[in-house]
């Protein structure tokens, strides 16, 4: 049997969330292989919605008595949670690595780089950047500032009021004025159309579920999404050639080792270069509304 | 065939239905390859059964009263949460004994009182019915009767732990009749 205490409300809480994402999201990937659902707007609602419907689902109470696990759910989980594994350890305690496993691999990944980010001692941005980035709409307040870092590095940070751009001193090196101003206009991408909001907002949900595999997973997919509406905003009525030059330089300037990084920007030139196209309108938002409200129907009886 | 704006729901529907059976098969499946891994509750046919599947042994009250009928008790065991034993007899009046190790201790109302000569003991009167909850070492005992107080008083003063060893009173009583 799993501990009595695996049923206390915050422990059975977080399991639940672990299990009906992982449930949405073996549909949901099924689904989108079935359809062979390209990038854009439809996938972007799916994994927004795999990071926030087991939240809802995980979170109906009265469901975690034994009457309900035995006489109403469609799957106790408690069964195979307390299959046995070997040397007397049984499926939960596989369960609880992994989960600790996760939560430490978000520190390290995720939190303590963006830690290192705002800490770092910048210096004095050139001007003519400056005057380029506030040049953008809604970007007259932005703060420039410059990393001493040699490998290309562009990011934003800041709230909405007061966007911060930081630029590396690689990035002004190794990037040409062509290549630098459509890299400013799909960080500016990043800052229009709610994507902030979006994207920040999801990863305060993502963190939530810091322990779960399937959230870890489908984030970066969202996150991989945005890049490739951002780069299609950046280059939209424009010559696709420089912001490929500059994913291509930044490949190359990537780890060998850093194997899903790599991957993204493969992902993100192939529908550049015109190889794979992004699909906004492959699934009507009434699906996306109808397969919603059937896994937050199904997915209470599963605890 | 499913509206235009409805679009790829067939697909969706046939996915989530296609793993709906997997997720029972494992549900029902499980226990029948791991008999261990379902929490229960069991119907039991006999004292021994469940403490074999307990792993402690029931605690049963010597005197019953013949107004709780001749015929056997049935018995419950639940494994999970907490591994759980309930006894229920029923005739001209009945008794319900629950018994379980560990966790909180079971609500009480803040009418209930401590029963005079019983040791760790809360009882409260809900209708015709007498509630007593005893702290019987790590277990938790509660027991519901519709029998006068003084009757649940000796209950709890005959309570003990039942053993396969002896016949006893509890044990002859409880055990099934043979078939036929």
């Amino acid at each position: 049997m799993i501990p009595a205490a695996w049923y206390a409300p915050l422990p059975s809480f977080l399991w639940q969330v672990a299990l009906h994402s992982s449930i949405a999201g073996v549909v949901l990937y099924g689904w989108a292989r079935h359809l062979r659902l390209r990038s854009g707007r439809s996938k972007r609602h799916l994994l927004a919605l795999l990071l926030v419907v087991p939240l809802l689902t995980a979170a109906i109470p009265g469901r975690t008595s034994l009457e309900f696990r035995e006489r109403r759910a469609w799957l106790d989980s408690g069964r195979l949670l307390a299959m046995p594994l070997v040397a007397g350890a049984r499926a939960y305690h596989l369960v609880l690595l992994v989960g600790a496993m996760m939560a430490a691999l978000t520190i390290w990944q995720e939190v303590l780089p963006a830690l290192r980010r705002s800490g770092a001692r910048r210096g004095e941005a050139p001007e003519p950047l400056v005057g380029l980035a506030r040049g953008f709409p809604g970007w007259e307040r932005c703060e420039v500032s410059l990393s001493r870092t040699d490998a290309i590095l562009l990011a934003t940070g800041g709230w909405p009021r007061r966007p911060r751009l930081i630029v590396s001193r690689g990035t002004l090196a190794r990037l040409g004025d062509a290549e630098l101003a459509i890299a400013l206009r799909h960080e500016h991408a990043h800052w229009q159309e709610g994507r902030w909001a979006r994207s920040h907002a999801l990863f305060v949900v993502r963190l939530l579920q810091c322990y779960n595999p399937v959230a870890l997973w489908t984030f970066r997919e969202y996150c991989l999404e945005v890049e490739i509406e951002c780069d299609a905003a950046a280059v939209a009525g424009r010559d696709a050639t420089p912001l490929t030059r500059t994913l291509l330089a930044v490949y190359e300037s990537t780890d060998r080792r850093d194997v899903a990084a790599r991957a993204a920007l493969r992902r993100r030139a192939d529908v550049l270069l015109g190889n794979d196209r992004l699909d906004d309108d492959a699934l009507p938002l009434a699906t996306i509304l109808a397969a919603a409200a059937t896994l937050a129907a199904i997915l209470p009886w599963i605890v | 065939m499913p509206p235009r704006r409805l679009r790829g729901l067939g697909s969706f529907l046939l996915v989530a239905g296609g793993l709906l059976v997997a997720l029972r098969v494992l549900h029902v499946g499980v226990p029948l390859l791991f008999p261990g891994t379902r929490p229960g509750p069991f119907a039991v046919a006999s004292l021994d059964e469940a403490q074999r599947r307990l792993g402690f042994a029931p605690l049963v009250p010597a005197y019953r009263p013949a107004t709780l009928g001749v015929g056997r008790p049935s018995l419950t065991v639940t494994l999970g949460p907490y591994p759980t034993f309930l006894a229920v007899w029923r005739g001209e009046h009945s008794l319900s004994l629950t018994q379980r190790r560990g966790g909180p201790r079971p609500a009480a109302p803040p009418t209930s009182q401590a029963l005079a000569g019983v040791a760790d003991s809360l009882w409260w009167r809900d209708g015709p019915t007498n509630h007593l909850l005893l702290r019987r070492g790590e277990f938790w005992v509660t027991v519901e009767t519709d029998l006068p107080v003084r009757d649940l008083r000796r209950i709890a003063d005959t309570l003990g732990p039942w053993s396969a060893r002896g016949p006893g009173p509890a044990h002859a009583r409880l055990r099934v009749p043979p078939p036929g």
